[in-house]
């Protein structure tokens, strides 16, 4: 055996040389097989399953329609004016541009793309963005973003929409992609939308209003693919009968999976187990009313600090499918985010406590919280446990998902009060996220309002949608990200990323954050 | 004997009132409404409370509980069970599909475990104390411990995951065809019938054994009846009536039964939609499906009694008396 000599900086060198000639060289001699195989395939048919359902999934009749049907992915069969990608960038679908025509942020007008056709041959026009919008922002029939925020839409050109906000929105890309927000084929407000004709890569083929949907290719699709036949869509009541149907090739995707099962997928032979850069926040609301301990601030300021966050990634999360939380809806995928100055300080949650005249330690009220995520329960007992180092006892209770917000909330004459509990949070842009500690009226600060920082807070967030550059937006957002975190109004437990499954046969599939905002446009099984 | 069977009758009218009041009074206690299930995070998000409270008018939630009763049961009684809270469809267009699939494979168990669970009860009791009573004892006891979701998911692991035979989850619509659906219908029908063939089997064992300790088989053995006849003609008969009750409330509760088999395979029957319709909380389904399943039990009760009375000569003599 040749005694092993250290290599010098020049045989690595002339190695390194030798390895990279060699790589390009086999480049030349041999085509790139991989690459060759990645080429996308067209035909066949791919079942994907979901566990959680629209609330709003009604019957046959109306099934087609994009409030109501069985899944909030209405990007198979309906095109928005914009999307929002895997980063949360809005980008274009059927709207080519957007630009606010007034500096104050009110209004806004669309350039509509051409040659953009619906299912039914038709070509979309801007009388069809008009149509839609009137029906999105009816106040009976409409959907919540449009009928909060948009006063007026109206024609302005042969390919031009214009739209007058109720207040500033900065942010209108982001906003004209919310789910429901969809182009329909024009139509009056009692009709539009139940035919299900949409511009979308696929076209509704069957459907059961509860239980499944089955799509078929639209070979006239304006934009990339789509490349499958047909799609399906399932919904399963448990986690484990959506396992039972992926092991026995029912299903070639699981969407939104739990992420105490991600060892038991990984474990299965040709399976991906994808996770997204962000999903899901859990906060909790602490009632600020005469008695509450959360009225003083220090005790909310305790509590945050002295959750142990990474413990809860580590072991309900393996480490991986969640994120620390900034104590405000922000994800930590948003440009905008401002991570926490420090994450966990147990000594300094002592002597906040101990400052609000609890030197031996504090028994909180219940926190309640409900399914909303299978992991849940591991959260909740994982930071029950973590919080009583600081000496905080926290005693934490279960409730039923049905009927739970409003229980949890007061009643309409004020008799009884809200509760200390859990509140889930969907990933959004910064506007969406921010908006929601603005609104005095809204329980979820826990009534931190009427407040002077709740006042700067709301002025800053009405400075922020008016603003127009986004650079000098976000200093905005963070100073507004500063005070709520000084602040603690509400305290958020954990975010958790969106975790799917699929064959290793399919592709083009990215988990995305906003589980409602994937395409299955360029999806393909080889 | 006619007075008893109409004593009867009005007897079953007066529980299926008491049962439409507690199924009521148990759906109003529940937490919350359809409203608050139907309207998502992101509704509320933008939402006021007088919003919430507008729509809860229009959908006619604020509306008293006695007066929102007696109106669903004045329909109920004539087959009329109303319309869904939030969108207005009539209730039986959403429970005429599941039921008739809950109803299919209902009858094909019933059609399978009745004369199954008869032969072994048949033989465990004809060879009572015997090895074969010992084997079909232990087994039964086995198969009625097992609930029926393990049993589900056993079978889903054997012949849908390790040996595909069998889809593990049924996907066929509400609306299949009854062909497609007993197509696939073979693994939650087995997973049923496996606990009922060892119910019913061990109630048919012990009507057999007290049937053949019964005097006129003692007197039929003396009189030299062949032993073959005696089993036949006079045994098995004779050991039905005991159980003819048990049978009957397991034919009513065969539905109910189904809940969990359904939730297990995905089968599209009554018992989803029970459960999605206690989730949304959708009140008059759950009230319409109670209804349903308690009328199923009384007049399947009914039957039985009738036909023990008809059959049965001692019970026949013995109301004639009263």
């Amino acid at each position: 055996m040749g005694k092993y000599k250290n290599p010098s900086r020049r045989d690595v060198l002339i190695g390194a040389g030798a390895t990279a000639a060699a790589y390009s060289m086999g480049d030349l001699i041999l085509p790139n097989t991989s690459l060759a195989a990645m080429k996308p395939k067209k035909g066949g048919k791919l079942t994907y399953a979901i566990l959680t359902r629209n609330s709003k999934h009604k019957s046959l009749k109306t099934a087609k329609h994009p409030y109501q049907g069985i899944h909030i992915r209405t990007k198979n069969v309906y095109n928005a004016l914009t999307w929002v990608d895997h980063d949360i960038q809005a980008q274009p679908e059927v709207a080519t541009k957007w630009e606010a025509v007034k500096d104050d942020q009110t209004i806004w007008e669309v350039d509509i793309r051409e040659g953009i056709k619906f299912h039914d041959g038709r070509d979309l026009t801007v009388d069809d963005v008009v149509s839609s919008y009137n029906f999105h922002r009816d106040k009976k029939k409409g959907t919540s973003f449009a009928k909060k925020m948009l006063a007026k839409v109206e024609k302005a050109g042969p390919n031009k929409a214009r739209f007058f906000m109720k207040t500033p929105n900065a942010e209108f890309g982001w906003w004209a992609a919310e789910y429901r927000q969809v182009i329909m084929p024009a139509a009056d407000i009692d009709k539009i939308g139940l035919d299900g004709i949409g511009s979308g890569p696929f076209k509704f083929a069957n459907i059961d209003p509860k239980r499944s949907v089955v799509y078929e290719a639209n070979q006239d699709y304006w934009g990339e693919g789509p490349y499958l036949d047909n799609l399906e869509v399932v919904y399963q009541q448990s986690m484990g009968s959506a396992m039972n149907g992926f092991r026995a090739k029912q299903f070639d995707m699981i969407l939104g999976i739990d992420p105490a099962m991600v060892p038991q997928f990984e474990k299965l032979e040709n399976t991906t187990v994808d996770i997204a850069k962000a999903g899901s926040q859990m906060l909790a609301v602490m009632p600020k009313y005469e008695g509450s301990p959360f009225m003083d601030k220090r005790v909310r300021q305790a509590l945050t600090l002295a959750v142990d966050r990474q413990k809860i990634i580590d072991i309900v999360y393996g480490g991986s499918s969640a994120w620390l939380t900034n104590d405000t809806h922000m994800a930590d995928f948003n440009e905008d985010f401002l991570p926490r100055g420090v994450v966990r300080d147990v000594a300094k949650a002592k002597k906040l406590l101990a400052e609000a005249g609890h030197p031996n330690g504090i028994t909180l009220p219940t926190l309640y919280y409900s399914s909303y995520y299978p992991e849940i329960d591991r959260v909740f007992q994982v930071m029950a446990e973590s919080v009583k180092e600081a000496g905080i006892t926290m005693p934490i209770e279960l409730k039923q998902k049905s009927g739970y917000r409003k229980w949890r909330v007061e009643d309409k004459k004020k008799t009884r009060k809200h509760r200390f509990a859990m509140g889930p949070v969907g990933p959004r842009n910064p506007a969406a996220n921010l908006f929601r500690m603005a609104r005095p009226t809204y329980n979820e600060s826990g009534y931190w309002h009427p407040n002077p920082k709740g006042d700067e807070f709301i002025a800053l967030y009405k400075k922020a949608m008016a603003t127009g550059d986004q650079k000098e937006r976000r200093a905005v957002y963070h100073e507004m990200q500063r005070i709520l975190q000084e602040e603690v109004p509400t305290f958020f437990i954990i975010g958790r990323r969106s975790i799917d499954v699929f064959r290793s046969n399919v592709h083009g599939w990215k988990a995305h954050s906003q589980s409602w905002s994937g395409k299955f446009d360029t999806v393909w099984k080889s | 004997m006619l007075r008893a069977m109409i004593r009867r009758t009005l007897l079953s009218v007066l529980i299926l009132f008491l049962v439409a009041i507690f199924v009521f009074l148990a759906t109003e206690v529940l937490p919350g409404d359809a409203l608050d299930v139907y309207l998502s995070e992101d509704d509320v998000a933008v939402m006021t409370e007088e919003d919430i409270e507008e729509m809860r008018h229009d959908l006619g939630l604020d509306i008293p509980a006695p007066i929102r009763f007696f109106t669903w049961l004045s329909g109920a009684v004539v087959g009329d069970f109303g319309v869904t809270i939030v969108d207005q469809i009539p209730i039986g267009n959403i429970i005429f599909h599941p039921l008739l699939n809950s109803l299919q494979l209902g009858a094909i168990i019933t059609l399978i475990t009745m004369p199954v669970a008869f032969a072994i009860g048949a033989t465990a009791g004809y060879w009572r104390g015997q090895r074969t009573d010992a084997v079909v004892s232990t087994t039964t006891i086995i198969g009625y411990s097992i609930p029926d979701f393990v049993i589900g998911t056993v079978l889903i692991i054997i012949f849908a995951v390790w040996i595909p035979l069998f889809p593990a989850v049924i996907t066929a619509y509400n609306k299949a065809h009854p062909m497609e659906l007993l197509a696939v219908s073979l693994l939650p029908a087995i997973t049923v019938i496996i606990g009922h063939v060892a119910h019913l089997s061990r109630l048919l064992r012990a009507g057999f054994i007290e049937t053949m300790n019964s005097d006129f088989v003692e007197r039929a053995r003396l009189s030299g009846v062949p032993e073959r006849r005696i089993v036949w003609r006079h045994v098995l008969p004779a050991s039905v009536i005991p159980t003819l009750n048990a049978m009957a409330l397991y034919m009513a509760g065969v539905l109910s039964g189904l809940i969990v088999v359904e939730k297990v395979f995905g089968y599209p029957g009554l018992g989803i939609e029970l459960i999605e319709a206690v989730d949304t909380r959708e009140v008059h389904v759950v009230q319409a499906i109670a209804f349903l399943g308690a009328v199923l039990v009384v007049v399947m009760n009914l039957l039985a009694d009738f036909a023990i009375i008809a059959l049965d000569p001692r019970v026949r003599s013995h109301v004639s008396e009263r």
